[in-house]
């Protein structure tokens, strides 16, 4: 936007600064947490004993042995890259799509028992059908992903067009915006409010199911090493790759998913006095 | 070539017609108030005029170079500021990146809006604020018509005066022609031309009556008179202030 020119630079930074020590002070609610878990974990543990569930320490020098391996990383890069692409697999044919038939009643009309039919079959039964088809390959995994995380971006890309306020559109209109002009500038920025909740929560999706599509595939990655692990009964390990996978998909929501949101939403922060902020 | 003519224009929502043969002709360098009792089509007839609506019916002709258009509602984006909102239509209207800023700072001072006010949100605007930005928003692109919905309906009585005088003066020049809907007799005898009635049920324009001087002639003493005697004594505006006839009827 043009706006932004005229703001100088050292505000905007100074801007930047602020909702970064902000975020940054929101951490302390989530260490909390994360140590009230661990608590719990060290008593299930310590009732229950190493073969059944290693304590948290172990289970951090486990990790902490993995991010020292080379092969970890590579399997753990496997998985990340599946999931990234199925993500965005997902994303963009969602998203499409679910602007398509927010736009036109027809096409709304024919895919939403489409979405209810996909939301409705097991995602196991497809993990079987992609294995029939793409055997153990990454095609397998994202093609799961695709098919688990499509009707969230789907739906949620369609009602942001479906809710939009058509005041601005008809404003635009009024200011000499043609059709493509008015989708760029007022309506796809409108969607971005349910279709962001839809990608965080594909996102997540991705990740789950590439792991469980890598297990039950036989497919290597993050799903192939806690298949190992569970032949080897070797609880550190399988639970030092839960944390790895649980990791991924916190540095990716925070390096793809929060930047955006962040920039997107500044108006929306603007309306919140100090203190009430999440 | 007048500004604006209508011909026969009618207009039916999912088959409840709203307008029905409205014959309206906007000179140069004109303002007309519209007016006429709520829902009787007022802003669907802007928007028709404005082609934001395709008519059923009838016939638009526009003679101006470009319009300029104030909501009933500031119809503000709301993740742009302020800045940004007037910036919107300077865009549209392919004004150079490097003149934009200084169009905006312009308009803003005519319409009293503070520079700080300018790197707000709407959200953090008032309702005055909005409609002011709404009336930079038009004003800025520099235009030769302007619909006018209700657009000074949420300001207080002196920034109304003043955003009245805006008008005034911005069409003294003969350079701006405009329709004006208003529901405020006071108003429309301050800055229009001429005054057209919309009949409450949208079929036809009942009547239009010519102001006896020009809009910077006028003072308040003698609009108030007009006021009086048109409401007293002209059976053309009996209906004006009638809630909502079809509720009635
Ligand atoms: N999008 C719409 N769909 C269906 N009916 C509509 C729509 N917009 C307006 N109408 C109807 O058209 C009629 C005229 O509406 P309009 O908004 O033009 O009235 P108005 O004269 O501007 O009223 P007001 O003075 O209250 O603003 C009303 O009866 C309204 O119910
Ligand atoms: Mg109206």
């Amino acid at each position: 936007m043009t706006t932004r020119r005229h703001v100088s630079l050292p505000e905007r930074l100074a801007d930047r600064i602020g909702r970064v020590l902000e975020f940054l002070w929101s951490g302390w609610a989530g260490i909390a947490a994360m140590c009230l878990l661990a608590a719990v974990w060290q008593a299930g543990h310590e009732a229950y004993g190493s073969f059944i569930l290693t304590s948290p320490v172990e289970t951090l020098q486990a990790a902490g042995a993995l991010s020292a391996d080379p092969r970890a990383w590579i399997i753990a890069f496997t998985t990340l890259q599946r999931a990234v692409t199925g993500f965005a697999l997902a994303a963009l044919l969602g998203g499409g799509l679910g602007i398509v038939a927010g736009y036109s009643p027809a096409t709304m009309r024919l895919a939403s028992p489409l979405v209810t039919v996909i939301l409705g079959v097991p995602p196991i039964a497809w993990i079987v059908l992609a294995m029939i088809w793409f055997g153990g390959s990454d095609a397998t995994v994202r093609t799961v992903i695709l098919i688990a995380a499509l009707p969230v971006v789907f739906l949620g890309a369609a009602r942001g067009i479906l809710t939009r306020d058509r005041g601005l559109d008809r404003m635009a209109q009024a200011f000499g915006a043609g059709p493509l002009r008015r989708f760029v500038s007022v309506g796809l920025r409108q969607t971005t409010t349910t279709l962001f909740p839809g990608l965080a929560l594909a996102l997540g999706t991705s990740f789950k199911v590439a792991v469980m599509a890598e297990l039950l595939a036989n497919a290597g990655g993050i799903g192939g090493a806690l298949a190992d692990a569970r032949t080897n009964l070797d609880i550190a390990d399988a639970l030092a790759w839960v944390i790895v996978s649980v990791a991924l998909l916190i540095a990716v929501e925070y390096t793809l998913i929060y930047p955006v949101k962040g920039e997107l939403d500044r108006w929306r922060r603007a309306a919140q006095p100090w203190g009430i902020k999440r | 070539m007048s500004a604006l003519n209508l011909k026969g224009v009618g207009h039916a929502y999912l088959g409840r017609t709203v307008l029905d043969g409205i014959d309206l002709t906007i000179s140069r360098g004109e303002i007309m108030a519209l007016v006429g009792p709520s829902g009787c089509g007022k802003s669907t007839l802007a928007h028709i005029a404005a082609d934001l609506v395709e008519a059923n019916a009838g016939q638009i002709a526009r003679g101006y170079r470009r319009h300029g258009m104030i909501f009933q509602e500031p119809s503000l984006l709301p993740w742009a500021t302020a800045e940004g909102n007037i910036a919107f239509s300077l865009k549209l209207a392919g004004v150079p990146r490097r003149q934009r800023a200084a169009r905006i700072a312009e308009t803003a001072e005519r319409v009293a809006l503070l520079p700080e006010d300018l790197r707000k949100f709407p959200v953090e605007l008032s309702g005055g604020m909005k409609q002011r930005v709404a009336i930079a928003r038009a004003l800025a692109v520099q235009p030769d018509f302007i619909y006018f919905d209700e657009p000074f309906t949420a300001l207080d009585v002196a920034l109304r005066r003043r955003m009245q005088d805006l008008v005034i003066d911005t069409c003294a020049g003969g350079q701006l022609s405009g329709l004006f809907i208003t529901h405020d007799l006071q108003e429309a005898a301050r800055l229009a031309d001429r005054i057209a009635v919309l009949d409450s049920h949208g079929r036809g324009v009942l009547g239009i009556r010519p102001f006896p001087s020009a809009p910077a002639e006028r003072t308040d003493t003698t609009n108030f008179e007009w006021v009086q005697s048109t409401l007293g004594n002209d059976p053309l505006f009996r209906h004006i202030h009638d809630v909502d006839e079809r509720q009635i009827t």
